[in-house]
C-alpha cells in the first residue's frame, strides 16, 4: 500500500516522496475518511492474522486425541474464546467500518463523512478496545476462557477469576462504542451528504447495505454494551445482575443473542453489498431487480432482530415455533438476493478477473451455509446439532464464506482506488484457489463430525469415538488455508514496490458507481467534478453513454414545474 | 443491441457433460441405498428410541429438499459461468436488463411456500418430541456439575455419582465413565438441572439434547427401544474440563435395571444428590 496521499488540491499520478515519519504522523492524526479506512482495514487484517494463528493452534490440538499443543485445557479454552471474539468483533466488524469509510463517501459523491473527527475517535476506540482485549493473553491467568458468547454464570468471579476476563469484557465494551459511533456517522453521511441527483433509489447497493447495517448496529450494539458493563459490574462491583438465583443465566442469553444474531447480519450485509458491486461490473450488465434487492436487505435486517432465541432452542425456555418460523422466513429474502445475483449474470458477458472469482467463491460457499442454516432453524433437528461441530461448520460457511471471500473480492476490486495500483492477477488467482480448497477441506467435513456427535469446544476426544480421521482432514485443510495467505501478502508487497500506477479513473473498464468517476486514488476531497447522476450507474453512464440507453428518460413536460415545487424526479 | 444471443446448438462437449452429470446422479442414487446414507449419517437408527425414526425422517427429508435447492442454484451459477462467459474477440454489451417483475414475484413466492412446508413438518415433530404429558415409568433426575453428572433414580430413591473422566489420548478410560441405566421399552422422564454453571445433556444416539441450567429444571421424556450402550456428552462449554464431562447411557432389560439399582442401594447410595448441594457437601447425600 502506498504510504502517501496526494496533495490536497490536485490529483497527481505519482505521489511525491515523503519521509516515513511524516507519513506516520499524518496517518495517525488524519480525519480523511480514506486514510481512516486504510487504518481500519490494516488493523482489522492484523487481527485477522492473529485470530487465524489461534485457529491453527486449535486445529493442531484437535488433529489427534490427547493434549499435544497446549499445556492444559484452560489454554485451549482461551484459544477458541479469543479466536471467536477477535474474528467477530476485532476483525469482521472493523472490516465493515473500513470498507464503509473507504468507499461509501465516494459512492454518494461526498467529500468526506459527516463527522470526520468522530470518525477518527471511533477508530481509536476500536484500536484501544481491541488492544486491551488482546493484552489479556499477557496476564497471569491468561485470556478469557468462557467462549465468545460468555454464558453466565461461567463468567462470574467464582468460575472465571482473573484479570484476563476483565480486560476482555471491558476492552470489547470500549471497542463496541467505537462501532456505535461509526454507525451514527455512516447514517448521517448517507442521509445528508448525497450528491445532487443521488436519490435513495440511485444509491449503490453497497451504500444501501452500509445504511441498513448501521441501523442494525444501533439496535444491537447498545444491548451488548449494556450487558458487558453489567457483567463487569457483577465481577468488579459485586452486582447480582447475572446471578442464576435471579434467572440471570437465561437473562444473559437473551441480552447477548439480541445482540448476537443481528451481529451476524451486521457482518453479512456489507459484504453482500461488496459482491453486489462487483457482479454487474464483470457481467457488463446492471444489477437485476435493484429495488427487490434493496427491499430484501431491509427485510433481512427487520427479521434479524426477531430470531435471537434460535440460539437458545436447547435451553427449554423459549417459544420454539415462533422463533423457528421467523428464522425460516429469513431464507426468503436471502433467496431473493441469490436470484438477483444470478439474474445479474444471466445472459451477461462474464469475465473472471480476481474480484469476480472471489465473488463466485462467495456465492457457492455461502449458499451451502444458507442451506444448513435452514436445517438448523428447525428445532426438531437443532436438538441434535446445537453446540456440535455442525454448527461450527455452518457458521464458518456463512461467515468465512461471506466476510473473507467478499473481503478479498473487495480488496482486489478496490485496490486501485485505495492505492493507485492494481494487485497482481496471477497471484490473486493462486490465492483464491488455495483459499477455496483450504476452506472446504477444513469445514465441509465438520458437518459430519457434528452430526455424529462431536461437541464444539472439546479440547480432546476418545480414540474410540471415531472422530480422529475427520479431525485430521480438517486440520490439513486449516494448514492449506493458512498457506493461502502467503501469496496475498507477497502480492501486496510486490504491488507496493513495483506495480505501475493506474492512470485511469476506472481500470476495470465497466465500473458502475461514482468511485469509478474520480482519480485512483481520489484527491483529498474525492472529486474535482461530478458526473450527472441519472441512474444507479453514474460512472458507467459517463464512460459508456452508448450502452446507457435505458437509463435515459425523455424529459417530461412539467420537469421545470416539479423542480420548482421541490418534488423529486421520477426514477428511471 | 443484442450482440449476445445465447448459444443454441448442443455442442459435443456439452453432451458429454450431460452424460457425466447423469452418471454422477446415478452413483448418488446407488450409494443412497446404504444404511448410513439413508439415515443421513446420524449416529442412530430408526429404532433406538420412540423419537429417532421421526427425527431421521425429518432430517433426511429436509436434506433432500435443501440439496435440491442447492443443486438448482449451483447449477444456475455454473450455467452462467459457462454459457455467458465473454468469448474471445467479443465486443459491445449484452442487453441491459434491469428487472423482470413476474420472475421476481415467482422467486419470492416459491421459497415462501417451501418454508411453509418445512415449518409444518418441523412444528409437528418438535411438538411430539418435546411432549412430556404422558405418565413416565421411570424418573431420573440428572444433576450436572463441573465436570461430571449425578443421576438420581427418583422412584427407587437411589443415586449414582460420577467423577470426571481422565482423558489421556488412549482408549483406556471407558471403564471410569459414569453410567446412566434405563430399562428398555419404558418411558423415562429426565429432570435436568445444574449445580453450578450451564451444561447440556446430550445423547447423540437419541438425537436430542437439553441444557442443564442452574435454577431451572428442564424436562423431557423418551422411550428407549433398543438395548445397548450409547455415548453421552456435555455439549455446553462449562469450564476447563468440558471435554471430560462424558457419560454413557446403558439401555438394559428391566431385570438388569433392577439389579443395577439394587447394587446402588447395597453400596449405600440411598437418597438424592440435589442441585442444592454445594461442592463441599457433595457425596454425603441429602433428602
Amino acid at each position: 500500500m502506498t504510504a502517501a496521499i496526494p496533495a490536497p488540491s490536485t490529483p497527481v499520478l505519482v505521489p511525491p516522496r515523503t519521509r516515513k515519519g511524516r507519513t506516520v504522523v499524518r496517518w495517525l492524526s488524519s480525519t480523511d475518511h480514506k486514510v481512516i479506512g486504510h487504518l481500519y482495514l490494516i488493523t482489522a487484517f492484523a487481527f485477522f492474522l492473529v485470530g487465524g494463528l489461534l485457529a491453527l493452534l486449535i486445529r493442531a490440538e484437535l488433529a489427534s486425541p490427547g493434549l499435544e499443543i497446549v499445556q492444559n485445557k484452560q489454554q485451549y479454552n482461551q484459544l477458541f474464546t479469543m479466536h471467536g471474539l477477535i474474528m467477530l468483533l476485532l476483525f469482521a466488524t472493523p472490516t465493515f467500518a473500513g470498507f464503509a469509510n473507504e468507499i461509501m463517501p465516494l459512492q454518494i459523491g461526498a467529500p468526506d463523512v459527516a463527522f470526520p473527527r468522530l470518525n477518527m475517535l471511533s477508530y481509536w476506540l476500536f484500536v484501544f478496545g481491541g488492544l486491551v482485549a488482546a493484552a489479556s493473553f499477557l496476564t497471569a491467568q491468561g485470556a478469557a476462557a468462557f467462549g465468545w458468547y460468555m454464558y453466565a454464570p461461567l463468567t462470574n468471579n467464582m468460575y472465571s477469576p482473573g484479570l484476563g476476563a476483565d480486560l476482555g469484557i471491558f476492552g470489547l465494551a470500549l471497542a463496541g462504542f467505537g462501532t456505535i459511533l461509526g454507525a451514527v456517522n455512516f447514517i448521517t453521511t448517507i442521509v445528508t451528504m448525497r450528491a445532487p441527483g443521488m436519490t435513495m433509489f440511485r444509491m449503490p447497493v453497497f451504500t444501501w447495505n452500509v445504511l441498513i447495517t448501521s441501523v442494525l448496529i444501533l439496535m444491537a450494539f447498545p444491548p451488548l454494551a449494556a450487558a458487558l458493563l453489567a457483567l463487569g459490574a457483577d465481577r468488579k462491583l459485586g452486582a447480582q445482575v447475572f446471578d442464576p438465583a435471579n434467572g440471570g443465566a437465561i437473562l444473559w442469553q437473551h441480552l447477548f443473542w439480541f445482540f448476537g444474531h443481528p451481529e451476524v447480519y451486521i457482518l453479512a450485509l456489507p459484504f453482500f453489498g461488496i459482491v453486489t458491486e462487483i457482479l454487474p461490473v464483470f457481467s457488463r450488465k446492471p444489477i437485476f431487480g435493484y429495488k427487490g434487492l434493496v427491499f430484501a436487505t431491509i427485510a433481512i435486517a427487520g427479521l434479524s432482530v426477531t430470531v435471537w432465541a434460535h440460539h437458545m432452542y436447547t435451553t427449554g425456555q423459549v417459544a420454539l415455533p415462533f422463533f423457528a418460523f421467523m428464522t425460516m422466513l429469513i431464507a426468503v429474502p436471502t433467496g431473493v438476493k441469490f436470484f438477483n445475483w444470478i439474474g445479474t449474470m444471466w445472459r451477461g458477458s462474464l469475465t473472471f478477473e480476481t474480484p469476480m472469482l472471489w465473488t463466485l467463491g462467495f456465492l457457492t460457499t455461502f449458499l451451502f451455509g444458507g442451506l444448513t442454516g435452514v436445517l438448523l432453524s428447525s428445532p426438531a433437528l437443532d436438538f441434535q446439532l446445537s453446540d456440535s461441530y455442525f454448527v461450527v461448520a455452518h457458521f464458518h460457511y456463512v461467515l468465512f464464506g461471506t466476510i473473507v471471500f467478499a473481503m478479498f473480492a473487495g480488496f482486489y476490486f478496490w485496490w486501485p482506488k485505495f492505492t493507485g495500483r492494481m494487485l497482481d492477477e496471477r497471484l490473486g488467482k493462486v490465492h483464491f484457489w488455495l483459499t477455496f480448497v483450504g476452506f472446504h477441506t477444513t469445514f465441509l467435513i465438520q458437518h459430519w463430525l457434528g452430526a455424529q456427535g462431536f461437541p464444539r469446544r472439546y479440547a480432546d476426544y476418545l480414540p474410540q469415538d471415531g472422530f480422529t480421521l475427520y479431525n485430521r482432514i480438517s486440520s490439513v485443510g486449516a494448514l492449506i488455508l493458512a498457506l493461502s495467505m502467503l501469496p496475498f501478502l507477497w502480492n501486496v508487497y510486490r504491488t507496493w514496490r513495483s506495480a505501475p500506477p493506474v492512470t485511469e479513473d476506472d481500470p476495470w473498464g465497466h465500473g458502475c458507481s461514482l468511485e469509478w468517476a474520480t482519480a485512483s486514488p481520489p484527491p483529498r476531497h474525492n472529486f474535482t467534478s461530478l458526473p450527472r447522476i441519472r441512474s444507479e450507474r453514474p460512472a458507467f453512464d459517463l464512460h459508456h453513454p452508448e450502452a446507457a440507453a435505458t437509463g435515459a428518460v425523455a424529459p417530461s413536460a412539467d420537469l421545470l414545474g416539479r423542480a420548482l415545487d421541490g418534488r423529486p424526479e421520477r426514477d428511471a | 443491441m443484442r450482440s449476445h444471443p445465447a448459444p443454441r446448438v448442443l455442442r459435443p462437449w456439452r453432451r458429454r457433460f450431460g452424460l457425466i452429470t447423469l452418471a454422477g446422479v446415478g452413483l448418488l442414487m446407488l450409494t443412497g441405498c446404504s444404511a448410513t446414507v439413508r439415515r443421513g449419517w446420524e449416529p442412530s437408527t430408526r429404532d433406538t428410541t420412540n423419537q429417532t425414526g421421526r427425527i431421521i425422517d425429518l432430517w433426511v427429508g429436509s436434506w433432500v429438499a435443501a440439496l435440491a435447492v442447492g443443486v438448482l442454484v449451483w447449477g444456475l451459477i455454473i450455467w452462467c459461468v459457462v454459457a455467458y462467459r465473454r468469448r474471445r474477440g467479443e465486443t459491445g454489451y449484452p442487453a441491459q436488463v434491469r428487472y423482470n417483475v413476474p420472475i421476481e414475484i415467482l422467486y419470492t413466492i416459491l421459497p415462501l411456500m417451501m418454508v411453509g412446508v418445512l415449518f409444518y413438518y418441523t412444528a409437528r415433530d418438535q411438538a411430539a418430541i418435546a411432549d412430556t404429558s404422558a405418565e413416565p415409568d421411570v424418573v431420573v433426575e440428572v444433576v450436572a456439575k463441573q465436570w461430571s453428572w449425578d443421576f438420581n433414580y427418583v422412584d427407587e430413591n437411589v443415586y449414582d455419582s460420577g467423577v470426571q473422566v481422565q482423558l489421556d489420548g488412549t482408549p483406556g478410560p471407558r471403564a471410569t465413565i459414569p453410567k446412566l441405566y434405563l430399562p428398555v421399552n419404558e418411558r423415562a422422564e429426565f429432570r435436568i438441572t445444574s449445580r453450578d454453571v450451564i451444561h447440556s445433556f446430550w445423547v447423540p444416539a437419541f438425537l436430542y439434547k437439553l441444557d442443564a441450567i442452574p435454577g431451572i429444571e428442564n424436562t423431557f421424556q423418551v422411550v428407549p427401544t433398543r438395548e445397548g450402550t450409547f455415548a453421552g456428552r456435555c455439549s455446553e462449554l462449562c469450564g476447563e474440563y468440558h471435554s471430560e464431562m462424558l457419560f454413557t447411557v446403558e439401555v438394559v432389560s428391566r431385570q438388569e435395571y433392577d439389579r443395577h439399582l439394587q447394587e446402588l442401594r447395597a453400596r449405600g447410595q440411598v437418597g438424592r444428590l440435589g442441585a442444592d448441594l454445594n461442592r463441599q457437601g457433595a457425596g454425603n447425600g441429602s433428602t
